[in-house]
């Protein structure tokens, strides 16, 4: 008893003493060294930063959103009170510790220690006069939130329209914008999807989203909605609590990647979906990835827009269907006036492609090169793009062995179909095809129970994604899992009534011997 | 008691396997916690079990004591109803371990890799031939202007391989986690630490497609540099990756 009370002991000492480290951040934060500082800065940030912190490094070209202008001294993100226009120290040194999710900026907590962190921010403070003379400012107060319930998210939703967010965010919160969006700088901007929180730059703490809400985000078009009174684009305390509510409700976890799901999960059905808006397709468990940038061959791209891919299958003993969903701010069609004002760069189509290898059956000794295949081992391909105003949406299918090296299919032969819709800042695409086609030279032969490579491509015509300047996946897998066979009760049964059997010969001729 | 012995020895031995080598793991490398594969635990204890029932049963004393109270509880007849018992548990434990085998999942099949395959003797970009037994970074001797090749060897990295090797050259640049085999991680002494200025030369010219079969070259996503970049260029990011972690190339033996 009396080690557990000790050990009880110094536990809360323990704990107290972290409390207390924490709380005398602020006074590390007064001493943060600008000399040590700069050789920091000039070791690890200035690479995008820049030399004199106005965001003119080597890799800042390479990157959207562009890298802070520390020279400028506007930050994007604070939580000072709304009247300051300056960010908090402990906004700098939060940002330079935890980074920026869906920026170039990563956690620098990793691999520099708290003291390095706040001589950072004494230095980025220096690289303008914004801070000379200045105080810290105080925090924002976040007085009392209004706690989430059904009445406010309805609230903020009706304020979410009155107040116009839905203007840039589109209806649905996917930063679906019925507007061309700049930085200041004139850099591109998509709003924020506000259905999926791990994105959010800022943090997507209730108090963070309040906080962007109040004070705006400088340097874009995100107004600040501070107001005494709600109305003229302004919101009252109570109403930004209930815009906070409102927009914590979008959340949408299926859109996340989950950490190690890398096989599509296709599903047996007597029948397939007839089309993408099927409701059938909820039987089926979607996987999603992360698509990324083709930045591997000329031309690459380095300012993707679409970040993520889910996929669900079903197959029957003849087809195999696939529905393709992503989160995309613009329906982008050629020669359709809102895609061309809405476009950074040339307009091109959206787009999404299936990839698998060509032949299944010498998997063991490598797969094709997962971009395009190479001559020994080509992939197959299925895809479909939004085509333009007067022909409409169209898909195809064909074989590669490289980029480029195309072989085009029957696709009329191979039974295949596609269709996609766009609503709401989402698009989703069904393709169809058959297991077996004759064309064993350009068509994938399908077979159920075995896994299969299986990657992906996506183009956000909208966003200068035209050619080999698209996002993709690498291989991941594709398992048609055939219909649950008797092995699965049959098994555990046939061991059941061995192991109950034996034990009962056991015991007989046990006793008789005893 | 004699007869607990080998079963506290299995317990210690159990004990080792699950905290006692991801400790030496973690104090090795800092931040990670590298377990036992559960195949490999599976065997250990198997062994470790099968050794204790062995030893206990070498006299007969051990061995009836150890077997005794089973088969009690297999005639005994005044244990029917628990014998019951036990026999249907043991029945029902068979048929749910019989169950995970043959259950339908959608788990990803093992790949196996070797990330650091052999290199071969000579390598082939920017339509030369290189030997990789004796190619020497050209910048490596001029130490008065390392500083300098450094820098410039920083401007490629930045503009062409943070976003997947990443800011802190960790291998968690912002499009790392789309990747699988993931990008290297150059702070690591696993990677550029124990390689030659030649082997890495080698690894980033020719990229993903340049590797041997067991290094999967279908699946990486490094580049094939040369067709990007110039040999300079290529020479120079070497140097900035060095200078940027503090690690030193390998060096290999003169032969006289």
């Amino acid at each position: 008893m009396r080690s557990t009370k000790g050990i009880m002991t110094v536990a809360a000492a323990v704990a107290l003493a972290v409390y207390f480290a924490a709380l005398t951040g602020p006074a590390i934060a007064a001493a943060g060294d600008v000399k040590n500082g700069e050789t920091v800065y000039m070791k690890k940030c200035w690479w995008c930063h820049g030399k004199e912190g106005e965001a003119d490094g080597p890799g800042a070209d390479f990157m959207i959103p562009p890298p802070r202008n520390f020279a400028d001294g506007v930050y994007k993100y604070r939580s000072s009170a709304p009247d300051s226009d300056l960010p908090r120290d402990e906004d700098l040194f939060r940002m330079i510790s935890d980074g920026m999710p869906g920026t170039s900026m990563p956690a620098w907590s990793k691999v520099l220690d708290e003291k390095q962190r706040w001589d950072l921010v004494a230095y980025i403070k220096s690289l303008t006069d914004m801070f000379e003379d200045m105080e810290n400012p105080p925090e924002m107060a976040y007085p009392s939130p209004a706690p989430s319930s059904p009445d406010s998210i309805a609230k903020g939703k009706q304020l979410f329209k009155d107040a116009k967010c839905f203007e840039c965010h589109g209806e649905g919160g996917k930063g679906n914008t019925i507007k061309k969006l700049k930085e200041e700088s004139g850099a591109k901007l998509w709003p924020r999807n506000l259905t999926q929180p791990w994105t959010f730059r800022g943090g997507n703490d209730p108090k963070d989203i309040y906080a962007r809400i109040t004070s705006g985000i400088p340097n874009t078009p995100m107004p600040a909605h501070a107001a005494e009174k709600t109305g003229a684009g302004k919101l009252s305390v109570e109403d930004r609590w209930h815009v906070v509510n409102y927009v914590m409700s979008l959340a949408d976890s299926r859109m996340e990647v989950k950490e190690g799901e890398i096989v599509v999960k296709g599903v047996y059905r007597e029948t397939l979906p007839t089309d993408e808006n099927d409701p059938a397709w909820d039987i089926a468990e979607g996987t999603t990835f992360f698509l990324v940038p083709q930045i591997i061959q000329d031309e690459r791209i380095y300012d993707p827009s679409n970040n993520g891919i889910l996929v669900k299958s079903t197959f029957t003993d003849k087809e195999v269907a696939f529905l393709l969903e992503w989160d995309d701010r613009t329906r982008s069609v050629k020669g359709d006036p809102t895609s061309a004002m809405l476009a950074w760069g040339a307009l091109g189509s959206d787009g999404v492609a299936i990839q698998t290898p060509l032949d299944l059956d010498n998997l063991a000794s490598g797969k094709p090169y997962f971009g395009h295949g190479d001559a020994s081992r080509p992939v197959s391909m299925m895809y479909w793009n939004s085509g333009d105003v007067e022909k409409g949406q169209s898909g195809s299918m064909f074989s590669t062995i490289g980029s480029g090296k195309k072989d085009v299919s029957d696709a009329a032969a191979a039974g295949f179909v596609s269709t996609g819709s766009y609503k709401d800042g989402t698009w989703k695409v069904m393709m169809r095809r058959n297991l077996v086609t004759d064309a064993k030279d350009k068509d994938t032969q399908f077979a159920a129970g075995k896994y299969i490579p299986i990657a992906f491509a996506n183009w956000d015509g909208s966003n200068g994604e035209i050619g080999s300047k698209h996002t993709l996946t690498t291989w991941r897998w594709l398992l048609l899992k055939p219909e649950t066979g008797s092995a699965v009760v049959m098994v555990p049964l046939m061991v059941f009534v061995l192991l109950v059997a034996g034990q009962f010969i056991f015991s007989v001729v046990g006793r008789k011997e005893d | 008691m004699k007869l607990l012995k080998p079963w506290i020895t299995v317990l210690v031995g159990y004990l080792l396997l699950k905290f006692g080598v991801p400790l030496v793991g973690s104090v090795l490398h800092p931040g990670t916690w590298p377990v036992v594969p559960t195949s490999v635990m599976k065997m250990y204890v198997f062994f470790m079990v099968a050794g204790a029932l062995l030893i206990n049963s070498f006299s007969e004393e051990g061995y009836n004591a150890s077997i005794g109270p089973v088969m009690d509880l297999y005639t005994n007849p005044a244990k029917g109803r628990l014998r019951m018992g036990v026999i249907l548990v043991v029945g029902l434990f068979g048929a749910y371990v019989a169950y995970q085998y043959v259950k339908p999942t959608f788990d990803a099949p093992v790949e196996l890799r070797s990330v650091h395959p052999a290199p071969p003797s000579a390598a082939k970009a920017w339509g030369k031939s290189y030997n990789l037994q004796t190619l020497k970074n050209p910048f490596r001797e001029d130490t008065a202007n390392l500083a300098k090749h450094s820098e410039e060897g920083g401007k490629v990295y930045y503009q062409n391989c943070y976003f997947c090797h990443g800011d802190m050259m960790l291998g968690k640049g912002p499009y790392a986690e789309g990747f699988n085999p993931m990008p290297a991680n150059f702070v690591d002494i696993g990677t550029i630490a124990q390689l030659t200025e030649s082997f890495v030369f080698w690894r980033i010219s020719t990229g993903g497609p340049g590797l041997p079969s067991e290094g999967t070259p279908w699946i990486s996503a490094m580049p094939i540099w040369h067709h990007l970049l110039s040999e300079e260029e290529v020479w120079k990011v070497i140097i900035f990756l060095y200078d940027y972690t503090g690690h030193k190339p390998r060096v290999m033996a003169e032969h006289h």
